[in-house]
């Protein structure tokens, strides 16, 4: 058997180079980066969907996808280690700007916004000549000079927060003033006619066709807004799912685990948990399973929609001539999303989106002024059959789907168990198109070095892991944390969902984290929590304050954040009357 | 209604007293139920002498006003009491200080009701 494996390698090896000399002797390969939003583990057809995206199928059977990636569990975190391949703490986003506590908002790496000492691999492109474009989410900064326009991108049009609406210009909740749309650099207005998937692909055509004559490589980065929420689709998409998800949640986190068990996602012996999250889908009236069942149906339609478009944009570069000389990347920021709980119809929750100018009826969920959340239950299907989703260390909120491919791959249909991380993308697009990764130095000035490796040895098969066994990996996000290290994981999932305690994991025969080997490892167990301390001295993590509570914390910085002057002035003013007052009251008694 | 009114208003005020008797006894665990470290040298006499003083003359004043019925003596605290959760606030919008939104809230609670209380209770001067 392994004798047959090494035959293989070395077969793969021996097609690597070939396509390597053919892929340098076409030039530089254009690259398409595509992130989909809060996407789980198991939400499109080759991880075991139920959802159709034939787009993805046909990228997943062109090269390799990777069953064992990860990438950090919330945003903006993962667009800064994405696009840089430094890690969060020392690029300056290592959580949502939105929910870091103004007392680690002091320290300079714990902004939330993208720091001027580290390099984006739009910048490096760039400067090797190639067009870069960016249509899509940022949310690593909108002040000027943090705007992609002035992160190495040279045509954008951006959304600058952590969501908005699918199909206008609004904000998706209260904390935002307005949906920060940006086009270049300057503030622009959305169109009329705006569907978020559409639109982005629109653009990026747009962005290429306008320098699609002078024959110079691209780079595309084209990052969703589906399926963050507000989750929302045409309705044609929507009812495209309707029926199907009427047997509920837990059958269809059931479906998914079995569906990735047979197509070797997962171990066929892998187990799964259920979330505490996770309600009874028994219990609901059968009024209520019908409205939740619609939740899920408008979000498959939002995940086929993309796929849709995604499909228009490799219809595009093959009409050009451009797509034998492509590179796609498909993946996600994170786990699939929780929020929006299973109560949605209170009566509390109706008035709460009725301020924000939206509803949540069942006959226009998702469709425009709709506001639509999947819930912890159907989240946790959708990571389905992993544990824990978005914001948690839990394998369900840092597994995501990663596919490499393109023709000039020699890796067809292919997948991969290697151990891979968020920080290996910048590495391993810099490889693909012949550039070398920054030193100390970048434009004149100090930038901290890439630490993420390339993914490419993997991609053309000349190798089957990239991180050593002894190697480890650190990752920390608001006190959720984990080490990788060989087939093991050391996690602490933080409060409410979490314990807040370290457990010890084998993800390569537990991806599901149902069997925690703390006890019965104790060595290892002590040993990667040595790893993980060095990890965090070697980085900058800081502690969080005591009884932090990221959905509080969100509340108060956006309070902040938008009446803060007006705040500030009242206080101000009852400073100056108060004593004014009593002065007044003194004087009249005498 | 008047003696319940008395003695809402006494227990903030023995309450204050004790945190400000406990800046003097221990001080380490006044600071930490404060959530600050205890800090050395002269800080520590600063931190010490101002915050014990702070919080017994806030409880003696609370106390005297139950006892003596005299509006100013309900007054004064409740103007301590509310400058410093408007204090917090501006810490939390100028200063990145965190939002202490329980002190906060028991900081206008015991102050609007010493303002009440002085309301009903004081005695014309």
């Amino acid at each position: 058997m392994r004798y047959v494996r090494s035959l293989r390698l070395l077969l793969l090896a021996v097609t690597g180079l070939w396509h390597s000399l053919l892929l340098a002797q076409a030039g530089p390969p254009n690259i398409v980066l595509i992130l989909a939003d809060d996407l789980g583990f198991s939400d499109i057809a080759p991880y075991g969907s139920e959802i159709q995206t034939p787009a993805l199928n046909a990228l997943a059977e062109n090269g390799v996808s990777f069953t064992n990636y990860h990438t950090a569990a919330s945003c903006a975190p993962t667009r800064g280690m994405m696009l840089t391949g430094v890690d969060s703490h020392r690029n300056g986003v290592p959580n949502i700007p939105e929910t870091i506590p103004p007392e680690l908002a002091q320290y300079e790496n714990y902004r939330g916004t993208l720091s001027h000492g580290v390099v984006t691999v739009a910048s490096l492109l760039q400067d090797a000549g190639y067009h870069t474009y960016m249509a899509g989410k940022w949310h690593l900064g909108q002040t000027p000079d943090l705007l992609p326009s002035r992160r190495g991108f040279e045509r954008t049009v951006t959304m600058a927060d952590t969501g908005a609406d699918n199909w206008e210009q609004k904000p998706y909740i209260p904390i935002y003033e307005r949906a920060n749309w940006y086009a270049d650099g300057e503030r622009t207005t959305l169109p009329e006619d705006f569907y978020s998937s559409r639109f982005l692909v629109d653009k990026m055509i747009e962005f290429i066709d306008s320098k699609h004559a002078d024959r110079k490589p691209f780079f595309a980065y084209l990052p969703f807004q589906a399926v963050h929420i507000p989750v929302q689709a045409p309705q044609e998409f929507t009812d495209k799912y309707m029926g199907v998800y009427d047997a509920g949640w837990t059958a269809l986190r059931e479906q998914r685990q079995s569906r990735a068990r047979e197509l070797g996602l997962v171990p066929a012996t892998a187990d799964m948990v259920t979330m505490s999250t996770t309600n009874d889908w028994d219990a609901y009236t059968e009024e209520e399973r019908r409205y939740h069942a619609k939740r899920m149906a408008v979000y498959a339609g939002m995940v086929d929609a993309m796929d849709h478009h995604v499909g228009r944009l490799v219809e595009y570069l093959k009409s050009i001539g451009q797509y034998d000389n492509t590179i796609f990347i498909f993946t996600s920021d994170n786990g699939s999303e929780a929020s929006g709980g299973d109560d949605v119809r209170s009566p509390l929750m109706r008035l709460s989106l009725a301020m924000n100018g939206y509803t949540n009826d069942y006959d226009t969920l998702g469709l425009k002024g709709s506001f639509n959340a999947i819930g912890p239950s159907f989240a946790s299907a959708a990571a389905g059959p992993l544990a824990y989703y978005k914001f948690y260390a839990g394998e369900g909120g840092m597994r995501v789907p990663l596919i490499i491919a393109g023709e000039g791959l020699p890796v067809k249909g292919e997948w991969t168990s290697a151990f891979a991380y968020v920080m290996d993308i910048a590495p391993t697009i810099l490889e693909l198109s012949g550039v070398k990764p920054p030193g100390r130095y970048f434009g004149g000035h100090p930038v901290e070095p890439m630490t993420g490796r390339s993914l490419l040895p993997l991609a053309v098969g000349k190798v089957d892991r990239v991180y050593a066994e002894t190697e480890s990996v650190g990752y920390e996000l608001a006190g959720n944390a984990a080490l990788f290290q060989g087939d093991y994981k050391l996690v602490r999932n933080y409060l409410p969902v979490g314990d807040n305690r370290w457990h010890l994991y084998n993800i390569a025969t537990d991806p599901g984290e149902t069997e925690d080997l703390s006890v019965s490892m104790p060595e290892r167990f002590v040993l990667m929590q040595t790893l993980y301390a060095d990890y965090a001295a070697d980085n900058g993590v800081l502690p969080l304050p005591a009884d932090y509570d990221a959905t509080f914390q969100g509340v108060a910085n956006g309070i902040r954040e938008r009446f803060g002057l007006h705040i500030l002035v009242a206080l101000l003013t009852l400073l100056v009357l108060v004593p004014l007052y009593f002065a007044y009251r003194v004087s009249s008694r005498r | 209604m008047n003696t319940l009114l008395r003695i809402l208003v006494v227990v903030p005020g023995i309450f204050f007293t004790c945190i400000g008797l406990l800046w003097l006894i221990a001080p380490a665990n006044a600071a930490a139920a404060l959530g600050m470290p205890l800090l050395d040298g002269v800080g520590r006499s600063t931190q010490v002498a101002d915050m014990a003083v702070f919080f017994l003359a806030l409880g003696m004043m609370t106390v005297l006003a139950a006892i003596s019925l005299k509006s100013r003596w309900f007054q004064l605290p409740a103007l301590i009491l509310l400058g410093a959760a408007a204090f917090r606030v501006l810490a939390w919008l100028v200063h990145d200080a965190a939002l202490a939104v329980e002190p906060i809230a028991l900081e206008v609670v015991v102050g609007c009701l010493l303002l009440f209380a002085s309301s009903r209770l004081a005695e014309k001067e």
